[in-house]
């Protein structure tokens, strides 16, 4: 059996969100969500379309870039598909899973990339809209992470609306949230944690009936993440703690 | 057969058009493919109240900040990336009311382009529903004239003064061609009102007939040209190099020393010293 750490809880439980057959984007800023898709090529016996911001489609990168934008994601990829034709495919309603980031997240599973404070007198001045304003409510599904599982990241009031239409799911190092009826309902919980440590560090209020400890790593995902991450500078980079 | 004069200048002089208070659209994402040894030559010339128009600055709009050169910023996301989170100077210009900034998402910024580039004073964008973006940029929802009920946002026209972009290889005429994702490089292309563009090298004229598909800008819309190789330091420029590193952390490093020792070595400052 394989255990769970930190990040290979929230790179494997991103690649979970990945389906048969759809288009599956990740963007900038966004290692742990590329090492999901390059994790779920691998392990996942079944086609998706993997579209990158360096513009590739499918591409078999000689090797794994620590800037997730890096253009080595388009080596070999079938055609270079650039920023205003993945922005496009998206608020035409063709992205099928789309990545995002947030430095706050709400009940609703708006997010916050803008600013800590006011926005007019920041405390402090975040990264800024990037994707998540436009590709939120388009996407037919957007999932984000954090790498701290805490009542600063997941908020019961946004500081800034930045993004608004709702996560179909959220990933932290204790926890998998899903979408439903509009709302963030807890899905599983790292089997270290319990659902009472998610409540105690989840700044607004969730269901979670049906929820329960989340499945270990299958052998393909262990061995794929292994294989990806293979001097583990990746997990050692990212330095996420449970607690 | 030429199509025309060669439009090829020293980086110097292509820096001096860009005047005090001018806005660029500056090529790029991040630390890749971006015009970095023209952003450092304005810092050298002492320019002042610069904007960068840009989907998603790091390293460029940081080091303008950091040098006082920038007065205002049109962005989507901003950050230094690979594991080097927020872009520090850009964050700290910010939260000290230093910079005056338009926040955008990278795709209404791209929208605004369009309009410029469609010769229309606005572009309807998707999304935004339910964001506070519209909100503090007085952003107005219009409802489809042709009657689906349909809202959505009109981004007004954003036109820079500059487009400087990062070419993989010119023509002496001024024809671009990039590798790899171009980016936003084609819209700012045909949005701004003079384009400027800092190249690795030449290829000959006649490679741009035999490939005319590889060609991202034709000569006709490019003003001037510099060929300056590894200009993209301390970022990638693909195939060429990748991202220095090691130059990125020298860099995050606080202090008017470290920012001198960046800017002396850059590739355009050495080549200038030996010259």
């Amino acid at each position: 059996m394989h255990e769970w750490s930190g990040f290979s809880f929230i790179v494997t439980n991103l690649a979970r969100f990945v389906r048969p057959n759809e288009i599956t984007f990740s963007g900038v800023n966004s290692a742990l969500p590329m090492l999901a898709c390059l994790l779920a090529k691998q392990a996942y016996d079944f086609d998706f379309t993997y579209i990158n911001v360096a513009g590739g489609v499918d591409p078999r990168p000689s090797k794994v870039p620590i800037s997730s934008s890096d253009p080595v994601l388009a080596e070999g990829s079938r055609s270079i598909f650039s920023n205003e034709d993945f922005y496009d495919l998206c608020t035409r309603g063709q992205m099928d899973l789309c990545f995002l980031g947030a430095a706050q997240v709400d009940g609703l599973g708006r997010t916050n990339v803008s600013v800590i404070g006011d926005w007019h007198a920041p405390k402090v001045r975040l990264p800024g809209g990037g994707g998540g304003a436009v590709m939120l409510p388009t996407a037919r599904r957007a999932v984000t992470w954090r790498t701290e599982h805490s009542k600063r990241t997941l908020v019961e009031t946004l500081d800034f609306v930045t993004a608004s239409g709702g996560m179909h799911g959220v990933v932290t190092p204790i926890a998998v949230f899903t979408k439903r009826d509009g709302r963030l309902v807890l899905s599983s919980w790292h089997p270290q944690a319990s659902l009472d440590e998610v409540r105690a560090r989840t700044g607004f209020s969730f269901e979670a009936d049906g929820a329960e400890p989340s499945s270990w790593p299958t052998e393909a995902e262990a061995d794929a993440l292994t294989a990806i991450d293979a001097d583990g500078s990746f997990e050692r980079d990212a330095a996420i703690k449970l607690r | 057969m030429s199509s025309g004069h060669s439009k090829i200048v020293p980086l110097a002089d292509l820096a001096g058009r860009i005047t005090d208070g001018s806005s660029m659209a500056l090529g790029g994402s991040f630390l890749h493919r971006g015009p970095f040894a023209l952003v450092r030559e304005l810092i050298r010339q002492g320019r002042k109240d610069l904007e960068v128009i840009k989907q998603s600055p790091g390293y460029d709009i940081d080091i303008l900040c950091r040098a006082g050169a920038l007065g205002r910023a049109r962005a989507g996301i901003v950050a230094m990336e690979g594991n080097f989170g927020l872009a520090p100077w850009y964050r700290k210009a910010v939260e000290k009311g230093e910079i005056r900034l338009e926040e955008h998402a990278c795709a209404t910024l791209t929208a605004g382009l369009r309009a410029s580039a469609f010769g229309v004073p606005f572009m309807p964008c998707g999304g935004i529903h339910g964001s506070d973006l519209p909100a503090i940029n007085g952003w107005k929802q219009v409802e489809d004239p042709y009657g689906t009920g349909e809202s959505v946002y009109a981004i007004p026209k954003i036109t820079p003064d500059f487009a400087v972009i990062l070419a993989n290889e010119v023509s002496e005429e001024g024809d671009v061609r990039v590798y790899g994702t171009s980016h936003w490089d084609r819209i700012m292309s045909r949005s701004a009102k003079r384009v400027l563009i800092v190249a690795e090298k030449i290829a000959p004229s006649a490679s741009f007939r035999e490939q005319p598909e590889l060609t991202l800008v034709p000569h006709f819309l490019v003003e001037a040209i510099s060929v300056v190789a590894n200009a993209g330091w301390p970022g990638s420029c693909w195939p060429h190099y990748e991202v220095d590193y090691p130059a990125v952390e020298a860099y995050m490093e606080e202090g008017e020393a470290v920012l001198k020792a960046h800017l002396a070595a850059a590739p355009e400052a050495r080549e200038a010293a030996h010259a």
